[in-house]
């Protein structure tokens, strides 16, 4: 290996660390913003001991979570049972690399980003059809069977509505995708895509299992689906799949419909701001659905997968084609 | 440091794909298939074919080693099923496989001679647009036809499976 690319090596581990631990940051938080949030929906106060106004909750949470006792009871399938949470982590994080978060920095600009995200999305669902299986355990049992149906089925809705932004913008590199947002007369694809852009949010509220399409993990009847005989350090990594999953999405809604890091207007000294905003926004809008809706049944789900949202999403990239065909 | 990576993804290839066939556990050998797919994409990658591996990916660890996952989930299989019909004739097995070894150094030997063909037909420059805009300019050029053929092959397969989900349906009548 040259040497001399050593100190250029450093400075990019250096860069990715600090960008790993801002997105931990972040989800952690995530998690304290949704308590708040739906404290507020529901008239109550939320966390506000730890800190002031319950500021340091999160940490005081990872702080708990890190010191309980890694139990791993003796039925599991130990080598599948202490894999899984790693799988759903790295596959449901990594996602992040390929969103642009401003004109001049992406982690990771390929030319078909759009389809590594899918990719990867598609690979953590392993990660909850695994350990439900390892658990041995009939309550995890049923939250994998259930997620490994709605991941696929779910799947197929999402990546039909992507390829309609796809089909608008011409490519499947995600800054030329913002570029050509930028470039088109509505300034953002979610007006002429509207309807794509319903079906995208429905099916990643459904990808990463949450209200009201938890269903692998509905509390009230499989008391916690897939991770149910998880503990400590390992049940945190899905609870971190699962936020960091919903920033994925959310990310790639602000990037492939709402104009990505584009703004109105440039702000000095604040790349990143309408990014985050469009993030905050989306994220609001995952919290604001859990706090308002009741859970799906599950042939409701399956239902509302495969005869509303698919040959709605197939009926409107038919007409996307149409009319980048002849306008 | 290209022949290293090319090494390190035979084996990654090579070896869960041994451990595919010989594992007991029907989900552990789902999850070596697992492993050589995902070995496979980066394969791919490394050819320089970025979406090829995603597609390998989406396509196959995420859709069709999920429903792998699910078959076996619904049937339940444990631990591996002895069957006394192939235990005892192990060694018909062993005929096959070399029938098999025979067939694919044939095949082996007939593609490496067509594959200058193969480069002669297909002129590509990849500065004048990315590999996935050659992909689909010789998808709807040039290889149109087989192209079309297999999308009708899929549509026979639809059909059969919703043919069959018919047939079950009539014969245990609205008890379901």
């Amino acid at each position: 290996m040259d040497l001399s690319l050593l100190p250029a090596f450093v400075i990019m581990l250096i860069i990715y660390l600090v960008l790993l631990l801002l997105a931990l940051l972040h989800v952690a938080y995530l998690t304290y913003v949704e308590r708040k949030i739906i404290a507020r929906m529901q008239q109550r106060l939320g966390p506000n001991r730890v800190g002031p106004r319950g500021l340091l909750q999160p940490i005081a949470d990872v702080l708990k979570l890190l010191h309980k006792e890694d139990i791993i009871p003796s039925a599991v399938d130990r080598p599948v049972f202490l894999i899984a949470p790693l799988i759903a982590l790295v596959c449901g994080a990594s996602g992040l690399a390929f969103i642009p978060l401003w004109d001049k920095f992406v982690l990771s600009n390929l030319n078909v980003g759009l389809l590594f995200i899918l990719a990867l999305s598609s690979l953590s669902a392993y990660g909850v059809i695994l350990s439900g299986w390892a658990s041995n355990s009939r309550y995890a049992f049923l939250g994998a069977l259930r997620a490994s149906a709605q991941v696929i089925s779910y799947e197929i809705a999402m990546s039909l509505a992507l390829l309609s932004v796809v089909l608008m913008a011409g490519s499947f590199n995600l800054q030329e995708i913002v570029r050509a947002q930028a470039e088109s007369p509505f300034k953002a694809f979610v007006f002429p895509q509207i309807i794509a852009f319903f079906i995208f949010m429905v099916s990643a509220i459904a990808e990463t299992n949450r209200v009201p399409f938890d269903l692998p993990e509905a509390e009230t009847e499989l008391v916690a689906g897939y991770f149910v005989e998880y503990s400590g350090i390992r049940f945190a990594l899905f609870y971190l799949a699962e936020y960091f999953g919903m920033v994925i999405m959310s990310g790639l809604a602000a990037t492939c419909f709402l104009g990505g890091y584009l703004g109105p207007f440039e702000i000095p000294g604040l790349p990143f701001f309408w990014f985050l905003l469009k993030l905050y926004l989306l994220l609001f809008f995952y919290i604001w659905v859990r706090a308002t809706l009741p859970r799906y049944r599950y042939d409701q789900l399956m239902g509302l997968g495969w005869k509303i949202l698919i040959p709605l999403s197939l009926a409107n990239l038919f007409l996307t084609a149409l009319f980048k065909l002849w306008l | 440091m290209d022949l290293l990576v090319f090494l390190y993804l035979a084996l990654g290839m090579c070896i869960p794909g041994l451990l595919a066939v010989l594992s007991k556990n029907p989900v552990h050998a789902v999850l070596w298939v697992l492993v050589l797919i995902i070995h496979q994409a980066f394969l791919l990658y490394t050819l320089g074919s970025e979406f090829l591996a995603a597609v390998q990916i989406i396509v196959y660890a995420g859709a069709v080693l999920v429903l792998f996952l699910f078959v076996v989930y619904m049937i339940n299989l444990r631990m591996e099923e002895r069957w006394r019909v192939f235990v005892k004739r192990s060694s018909l097995g062993l005929l096959i496989l070399l029938f098999f070894a025979f067939f694919f150094f044939k095949s082996l030997a007939f593609l490496t001679a067509l594959s200058p063909h193969f480069k002669a037909n297909l002129h590509y420059d990849l500065s004048q647009g990315t590999n996935l805009w050659w992909i689909a300019r010789y998808l709807f050029t040039h290889y149109l036809f087989q192209f079309e053929l297999i999308g009708v092959l899929l549509l026979v397969v639809v059909l059969g499976a919703v043919f069959l989900l018919r047939k079950l349906k009539e014969v245990e009548g609205d008890s379901l």
